[in-house]
């Protein structure tokens, strides 16, 4: 570890994303089984891996557009996750 | 004439009644048209109220309140001294962080947490983020730092399921100001995320120590820090990130200009039913290295010392919720997190130290607990006795009662 330096942890780094980015553009993007998945499935799935699920009656469904840009900064959710997840609990 | 008078006067007496009468009757009784028309204005005005607009504020944020009772032994020499404490709330157990949410459209969003606490008035995060495209966030700013998983996602008290933060954490500081780019991207039935930025970094103390360098950088060197995560399971219950941080920290002119450290964070998190229990299991490993330096005695200026700048800490936690009940026992939790702290041997704040903690927590709903943690945490001195003065050997048994929400 101690031989590593700034150069070779960017160029790792920048390696590691390169290769997941050509891996997510060359065909692989998204299963049909993830993409089938709906707003209720992602919610019980992505939320309560740091906290628990919240409940769809918390927030108005305005506050629940600005929590879910929110929360795909702290969570690093897909765009697609975060649109339904906010589509459920709108609801 | 009287006769001819007296008919006009009944023709225009009924003329003027009969017209009284319409009129009338027409103002009392509107015609189902102007109903409609009616309804049609008040539902126009009502819509113009309720139209939503680009922008939307939204305030949040969290209270933590708590009760701590502490009681340290420390022993030196083969004496021992033994101290009791008692106090609503510590830099632990309690806070109060509003939080300001700023959105304009979809595409814009500013956060802003202040933050009272035991360490006075501050600020957690103040950052605008741009949602640029699907994958990708660009974010500037005074934000928390990509590197590792707890300060940026589990340290908040209504997320914490123990009442206190495990040791060794604090360095690199939790936040600071600079640029980041992050997004999450399927891959196929797994899917990835990145969180990469250049920040201020820190500050190289004449000890050997670091802080965060603020606002005004110590030097024009950059940090650079970044995570990248993947989550390999289909139902996102796993996720394994890697970090690493890279920066000068010495004072620009100074004689650690050249000066680097280097740090890398390895962390887990994986959730899992049990039934009819639900499992929860994280944890995280920092390695942080500065470049080896002479630092001046701070007892003679004419003379220095040496010593390998290196720390690790980390934490492993599990937790136990019966959530598959169907009654009380459900919003109970149990958690146990060992973590450690190694700082650099003969330095001047070189020490061992672990830290056990266990807690049971009560989830009043979603977003609002109140938790018992017992933590026990052991303290090994390992300065350098010519440097600053050896402290022995310390044991720290604490009990602590905290509420948390979120708001």
């Amino acid at each position: 570890m101690k031989t590593l330096n700034k150069k070779n942890i960017i160029g790792i780094l920048v390696a590691s994303v390169g290769i997941l980015l050509f891996l997510s553009i060359s065909g692989c993007f998204v299963s049909e089984k993830v993409a089938a998945k709906g707003g209720a499935q992602l919610w019980a799935e992505n939320c309560q891996r740091c906290h628990n699920m919240p409940s769809p009656s918390t927030f108005s469904p305005d506050q629940w557009e600005t929590v879910g840009l929110h929360m795909q900064t702290r969570a690093q959710l897909t765009t697609p996750e975060r649109d339904k997840i906010v589509e459920f609990l709108k609801q | 004439m009287k006769s001819t008078f007296k008919i006009l006067t009944m023709g225009l007496t009924t003329l003027m009644v009969t017209f009284l009468v319409e009129t009338g009757f027409a103002q009392q009784a509107p015609t189902a048209q102007d109903t409609l028309m009616d309804r049609i204005t008040a539902l126009e005005q009502q819509a113009f109220i309720q139209k939503r607009g680009e922008d939307h504020f939204m305030l949040a944020g969290l209270t933590t309140f708590g009760l701590v009772t502490n009681k340290t032994v420390n022993t030196l020499g083969g004496v021992r001294t033994t101290t009791r404490t008692s106090s609503f709330g510590n830099a632990d157990t309690y806070e109060f962080s509003p939080m300001l949410l700023w959105r304009h459209g979809d595409k814009f969003l500013m956060e802003f947490e202040p933050a009272f606490s035991n360490d006075g008035l501050g600020v957690n995060w103040a950052d605008v983020s741009y949602f640029a495209a699907p994958g990708l966030i660009i974010r500037g700013g005074y934000m928390v730092i990509p590197f590792g998983l707890y300060n940026k996602r589990l340290a908040a008290g209504w997320i914490d399921k123990l009442a206190t933060d495990p040791i060794g954490l604090d360095i690199p500081a939790s936040a600071d100001y600079g640029f980041e780019v992050m997004g999450g991207l399927p891959l196929g039935d797994m899917k990835w995320s990145y969180d990469v930025g250049v920040f201020n970094g820190m500050q190289l103390l004449p000890d050997g120590e670091l802080q965060g360098a603020g606002i005004t950088d110590n030097n024009i060197n950059k940090t650079f820090s970044g995570r990248i995560a993947i989550l390999p399971l289909s139902n996102s219950a796993l996720e394994l990130g890697v970090s690493a941080l890279s920066g000068k920290v010495g004072d620009e002119g100074s004689a650690y200009t050249a000066s680097r450290a280097n740090m890398y964070a390895f962390d887990l998190n994986f959730i899992q039913p049990v039934k009819p229990f639900s499992v929860n299991i994280k944890g995280q490993y920092n390695i942080m290295n500065v470049d080896r330096a002479n630092y001046v005695n701070p007892n003679d200026n004419t003379q220095s010392y040496s010593y390998n700048n290196h720390s690790t800490s980390g934490f492993g936690q599990i937790s136990l919720r019966p959530a598959f009940l169907n009654n009380t026992l459900k919003n109970f939790e149990l958690t146990y997190r060992y973590a450690s702290s190694i700082t650099p041997v003969m330095s001047a704040w070189g020490q061992n130290q672990t830290q056990s903690t266990m807690g049971l927590a009560y989830w009043i709903n979603w977003r609002t607990v109140l938790k018992v943690s017992r933590e026990i945490v052991n303290t090994n001195s390992t300065v350098n006795p010519a440097i600053t003065p050896y402290t022995g050997i310390s044991n720290s048994n604490s009990w602590y009662l905290q509420f948390s929400i979120q708001l």
